[in-house]
């Protein structure tokens, strides 16, 4: 679908110089100088990389009528993660380097989105909390009153995220899998 | 849209009052009439890249459209040509269609500065002695820097840089390209822009902001980048080459902050300018309005050589107050 790039939104899918990127955020920008423009950060989906591309704001842009599906987790190796459509029970690969750290805080067997283009998969919508389980940290030392003070703790998909110092073995907690960082504590 | 209050940002807002009482007194001290100013106005300079804001003054069944200004450059410069002097003001412009962005706003502050017998190098050599008192007012005497988005910026000093010069050192497009449009569409297109249906000047601005402007302000310095092709000429007057107009722009951390002109007095080429730019608007399908004839009658009467500069008053303010964004600074936005 062509579109004007000054109606870009955050989250598109567009087709530009050859590559699919997913746009991470799009401003508009007037220099008073010829028409304005809108200033995009997109993202290459195979490399991973952003990049800032400064669009006229009416030249025509390729959108793509990208779907997202909720796939099972299956596994992941060296290179790849590996996902199931659980409609139709096709299954899909996406690169690491596509997914990026949030693999780190995945868990097998959990549901998650999956952008699908003309039947590939493009990247994965990360979701904007994990639930977790601790298996490794340090008691708390009594008398450690500090206020906002964390600690290493080490959770059940092997990475390690700073927590509070009352957090303990077995709590479950969430994590937000893009930055890493450390949410709340939750109940089962 | 809404009404955000944003009471978290007392302490930037308070930066950018000082900011603000810092360059009164800068310009008190140097003899510059502050001017305050309608906001609304019944004829507008025709500026082609621009929309406005219409709205109508009603009295029994007698109605006026009125024009929220986009800048203050009409009302001063009549005033230039009465022999004011000296002046500036800093207050409120309007620019419709510019959907806020963190650095822009359909209602901004506007800082517009005229010196008279000046040119555009005469301003330099003000604003820079402006940002130096300023800073040195907030962040005190000793301090000649400031740092801003990681980027640390001495103000000892402009790096001065030619627009041809600029296009050569960082999109490697030579000034024989530059100044031809065939051939700067052609190297253009080869450099994988989209060109088919664009014009000289929309695909420059794309070229401009992505390849260029990214490293002006960033190299220590804040960037003072001038002669412009006369495309771009707007209300400056042009070099003896006949191919750049005497304007520049300024920037601090890739941020631009100001635009100068040596003003244009010339009201017959004032006259075809603003023909130019009110076809443009009509052929874009902007809102029509009435051009100012009274800017053009007021040249006529005669503007002494001079030279005005125009200034993003909410973005210097962030980066006094070393925020992201312009809405940092602010208490209540609408957005």
């Amino acid at each position: 679908m062509r579109t004007k790039a000054s109606g870009l939104k955050k989250g598109e899918f567009i087709k530009h110089l050859d590559a699919i990127w997913q746009v991470q955020r799009a401003d508009f920008y007037s220099p008073g100088k010829g028409s304005a423009l809108m200033k995009a950060r997109i993202k290459n989906l195979i490399t991973s990389k952003n990049i800032d591309y400064a669009f006229k704001s009416n030249e025509d842009v390729d959108v793509l009528e990208v779907s997202c599906l909720e796939m099972e987790y299956l596994y992941k190796d060296t290179e790849s993660l590996y996902f199931m459509d659980q409609r139709s029970y096709n299954q899909y690969t996406l690169p690491l380097s596509v997914v990026g750290d949030v693999a780190n805080y995945m868990k097998e067997g959990n549901s998650y989105y999956v952008y699908v283009y003309d039947e590939k998969p493009l990247t994965m919508r990360p979701p904007s909390s994990v639930k977790l389980k601790i298996i490794e940290t340090e008691d708390a030392i009594k008398g450690d009153t500090v206020s906002g003070a964390k600690k290493i703790a080490k959770v059940e998909t092997g990475v390690t995220v700073m927590v509070p110092l009352f957090v303990k073995v077995g709590d479950l907690v969430t994590v937000n899998p893009e930055t890493g960082e450390y949410g709340e504590r939750v109940k089962e | 849209m809404q009404i955000k209050t944003l009471p978290n940002n007392l302490s930037a807002y308070k930066k950018s009052l000082l900011f603000k009482e810092a360059v009164h007194a800068f310009l008190h001290e140097k003899g510059f009439l502050e001017i305050e100013l309608p906001v609304l106005s019944p004829e507008l300079i025709p500026e082609s890249y621009l929309e406005v804001f219409k709205t109508e003054f009603i009295y029994n069944d007698k109605k006026q459209s009125l024009y929220l200004t986009p800048s203050p450059e009409l009302f001063l410069k009549r005033l230039l040509t009465r022999g004011i002097g000296d002046c500036y003001s800093i207050g409120k412009s309007f620019r419709n269609s510019d959907p806020p962005s963190p650095l822009h706003s359909f209602e901004f502050t506007m800082f517009e500065l005229y010196k008279m017998h000046a040119s555009y190098m005469d301003i330099a050599n003000l604003v820079l002695e402006m940002l130096q008192f300023v800073n040195k007012k907030l962040n005190g005497k000793e301090s000649d820097k400031i740092n801003y988005n990681g980027v640390s910026v001495s103000l000892k000093k402009w790096e001065k840089i030619r627009v041809a010069e600029a296009f050569l050192r960082y999109a490697q497009i030579k000034e024989a390209q530059l100044f031809d449009h065939k051939k700067f569409l052609k190297a253009a297109r080869e450099k994988g822009y989209k060109v088919e249906g664009s014009t000289y000047e929309d695909v420059f601005s794309q070229l401009y902001v992505q390849e260029v402007e990214p490293h002006l302000g960033m190299n220590g310095f804040p960037t003072l980048i001038y002669d412009y092709p006369t495309e771009f000429a707007a209300l400056a007057k042009l070099n003896e080459d006949r191919k750049t107009a005497q304007r520049f722009e300024f920037y601090i951390a890739g941020v631009e902050l100001g635009d100068c002109y040596s003003e244009l007095t010339d009201w017959k080429e004032q006259e075809k300018r603003f023909e130019e730019e009110d076809n443009k608007r009509k052929q874009g399908g902007r809102i029509a309005h009435p051009i100012d004839k009274g800017f053009i009658q007021a040249l006529q009467y005669g503007l002494e050589p001079c030279a005005g500069i125009a200034i993003g008053f909410d973005r210097l303010a962030a980066i006094f107050a070393n925020v992201k964004t312009i809405e940092e600074t602010k208490l209540i936005t609408i957005s």
